[in-house]
């Protein structure tokens, strides 16, 4: 067996044996989910208010204030997570109540009151004090019940029917749906957002985590003094490689295990929202034609080989992780430039800012993950993309092999820039 | 070809010191070989240019017959145990010894038959399936002997081999090296222990400051730099023998040492007046002897005064 062989084999069993494979390989798509679904319930909340209205506006206003607050129609009335509201309504000056107004909302008797003042049609403003201003959602209903009654008396003041304005200027709905070379097919644009998103933070997450994987393993080579018996037998280039192959492959093992499951899941997709009370097409957002499937694959591998490289060099040129902490963010930074630019990328997949930082091989593995989930990217891009990564992993990994080789040997301080430059000549 | 390893002279210069300074030696098959000196002599750098670890400035390197830059394959003859040992401590013992004896192409389940063997010879058939990190440090080193030796080099090197080692320990390497000499191999350990060098090798080289100061067979150079330092014993009369000796400073300073008593002679001195002189006292001697010099301090004499404390290179060896 090859040198490279049992470097490899050995990096790679270790780490598929471990507990901590296991556990990510469960955990990680729990996270995920998680990441997504709880900030999606989080500021929902539903439940209920009690707040009292101080009506001081023209006779009518406070009433259909309190009927859209208690009894709202329209799409704000659909939603299980919708807060539900109790209403007082009171007619005196708020200077006569504002006291017991202060005194119920601290004994919790109220949460807050909404104060509608007399001149409210001219000058469009009301005001809510409460114990919590900070839920968008109670804002957000306030201000829409406020703004229709106040509509309402001004169109009615103008000599127009509210019910028939409404139906005029109703907003139209504008439904998605992808076009791709296969002609036009199911998906929202939030879905094909979720998606785009999902594989590019996949993407990237792998990378980082795989590529600190090596850096660790380099580290402890070098700390514990392994790498002196190892180079004594073998070459640390093939050292280096094997390492990298290795902790790649695992990474690799478990994307596939991912992806079969994934496989799973949407080929018994209706089955599964029937099962789980979704509406149906819920998991339609995996099914991603297997060309993209493989270009993002080969965008994730030449990735990760690329900062594998430059995790390796750095783990070898530096002496605790502590050390390497430090250094760690100047070698992930272009990985993180198209997670900050998403909205960017998803929203304009084929603009200028998506073209320019798909074409550039540090950003491109995130960036043309994130623009082949979101649409057809021409295939010249792919493939010059692919062609410019593959030039620039040979590169990186050629300088990465001499700062390794010099790097697994040398002992004490960390060195410096003048001294990288000497392994770099030296090697 | 009856020498295991040749070096001529072999130059390693680090930005601010030269390590090693043309540096020669033969070390021949079969034998026991001990490089010997302080710290910082330049031992360690040696070793590892033999190992191909780092690359040498000048000079030749045979090994086994072969330069180990131009041929790697003939590393894989060679058990090397470096200065500072480190183990997968996450790995199980069995799989470490197995995965170091893969490196030197050993098959895999030949190795393992084998490290199973070393292990229980060893006393740590129990701990085969163990962790690393769950072993003692002389268990660790234990295992570490064993990567080292398990595809049964023809060569040993062993940089520094007894460093941290408990008695106990001390005493399995000295068998492990005897074994491996009963066995045709030879053994090159670097050493500053003096003493021990003396009790098991048989052919030394000293270096200080990256020169070799000498090197040859330990019995050649024992009787090369014998010195003339005598050593007198008599069988009683104390008062009188005491009298005569410390009367007797015409050639050297005397001192009582041990049952008799110590002579240091000027080198060019001639010790035949002492003896006649001590021939013609009225009380028995025991023994009239040129001293050997230990070789600590063969050591001392030839490399004092050359010495000053070094510093190591600190950070890369390029």
């Amino acid at each position: 067996m090859s040198e490279v062989m049992i470097v490899f084999r050995r990096e790679f069993l270790e780490r598929v044996r471990s507990r901590a494979f296991a556990l990510g390989t469960v955990l990680f798509p729990l996270f995920m989910a998680a990441m997504w679904i709880i900030p999606a319930k989080v500021g929902q909340g539903g439940g209920s208010r009690t707040i009292v209205i101080v009506d001081q506006a023209p006779a009518g206003v406070g009433a259909l204030v309190e009927q859209g607050l208690t009894n709202p129609q329209g799409p704000a009335a659909s939603g299980k997570d919708r807060v539900t509201y109790t209403v007082q309504r009171v007619a005196q000056p708020l200077e006569q109540v504002r006291a017991t107004l202060i005194r119920r909302v601290q004994a919790k008797e109220i949460d807050g009151w909404l104060y509608l003042p007399p001149d409210i049609v001219r000058s469009s403003q009301a005001q809510y004090r409460a114990r919590n201003v900070a839920n968008f959602a109670v804002i957000g209903d306030l201000q829409r019940a406020t703004t229709q009654a106040v509509q309402a008396a001004r169109l009615q003041a103008a000599g127009l029917d509210a019910g028939q304005v409404a139906g005029l200027v109703k907003r139209v709905d504008v439904a998605t749906a992808r076009v791709t070379d296969k002609g036009e097919e199911g998906g929202s644009a939030a879905s094909a957002f979720m998606l785009s998103y999902i594989i590019g933070f996949l993407t990237y997450m792998m990378i980082l985590l795989y590529g600190m994987n090596v850096l660790r393993s380099v580290l402890e080579e070098k700390t514990n003094k392994i790498a002196e018996v190892i180079v004594s037998s073998m070459k640390a280039s093939h050292l280096m490689l094997g390492k990298i192959l290795g902790v790649g492959s695992v990474a690799l093992l478990q994307v596939a295990i991912w992806a079969t499951v994934t496989g799973l899941i949407s080929s018994r997709g209706d089955f599964l929202a029937r099962r789980f009370n979704l509406p149906p097409g819920a998991f339609d957002m995996v099914n991603v034609p297997v060309g993209t499937l493989l270009a993002v694959l080969g965008f994730f591998v030449l990735g990760f080989l690329l900062y594998s490289a430059m995790y390796a060099a750095l783990g070898a040129a530096v002496n605790s992780e502590q050390e390497a902490q430090q250094f760690q963010v100047l070698v992930m930074a272009p990985l993180i430039i198209p997670i900050a630019l998403v909205f960017r990328i998803v929203s304009d997949p084929l603009g200028p800012v998506a073209t320019v930082l798909g074409m550039i091989p540090f950003t491109a593995p995130v960036t043309m993950a994130m623009r082949l989930a979101a649409a057809p990217v021409p295939p010249v891009q792919i493939v010059g993309s692919l062609a410019l990564m593959l030039v620039t992993v040979l590169a990186v990994a050629w300088l990465a092999g001499k700062i390794y080789r010099v790097g697994i040997l040398s002992t004490g301080k960390k060195p410096s820039l003048a001294e990288l430059g000497r392994w770099l000549r030296a090697a | 070809m009856n020498e295991a390893l040749t070096l001529e002279g072999v130059s390693k210069r680090y930005s601010a010191h030269i390590a090693v300074d043309d540096l020669s030696l033969v070390v021949p098959r079969g034998t026991i070989y001990g490089i010997l000196g302080p710290n910082g002599a330049g031992k360690s750098t040696t070793l590892r240019m033999v190992m191909n670890i780092i690359a040498r400035d000048a000079g030749r390197i045979s090994l086994l017959g072969a330069d180990p830059v131009a041929d790697r394959t003939v590393l894989r003859r060679v058990g090397f145990l470096p200065e500072e040992r480190g183990l997968y401590r996450k790995m199980k013992v069995i799989d470490v010894i197995v995965f170091f004896g893969e490196l030197k192409g050993m098959d895999r389940r030949a190795a393992r038959a084998s490290a199973a063997g070393w292990l229980e010879r060893m006393g740590l058939g129990d701990w085969k399936l163990a962790k690393v990190e769950t072993l003692s440090k002389g268990m660790q080193q234990k295992v570490q002997f064993i990567a080292t030796v398990i595809h049964e080099p023809e060569l040993l090197i062993l940089d520094e081999p007894q460093s941290g080692l408990d008695p106990v320990n001390q005493e399995v390497l000295r068998d492990t090296i005897l074994n491996a000499r009963e066995q045709g191999k030879t053994v090159i350990f670097s050493t500053h222990n003096m003493e021990q060098a003396e009790q098991l090798c048989e052919h030394v080289c000293i270096i200080a400051q990256g020169r070799k100061v000498l090197d040859g067979r330990l019995r050649d150079v024992q009787r090369e730099n014998i010195g003339n330092r005598w050593y007198v014993e008599f069988d009683g009369g104390s008062d009188q023998v005491s009298r005569f000796m410390r009367g007797e400073t015409r050639y050297g300073p005397v001192t009582p040492h041990g049952e008799g008593w110590r002579v240091e002679m000027d080198a060019a001195a001639d010790p035949r007046p002492l003896m006649a002189a001590v021939a013609a006292l009225d009380v028995p001697v025991v023994r009239f002897e040129r001293e050997r010099k230990t070789l600590h301090e063969i050591f001392i004499d030839r490399v004092s005064g050359a010495v000053t404390p070094q510093r190591r290179p600190e950070v890369a060896h390029v």
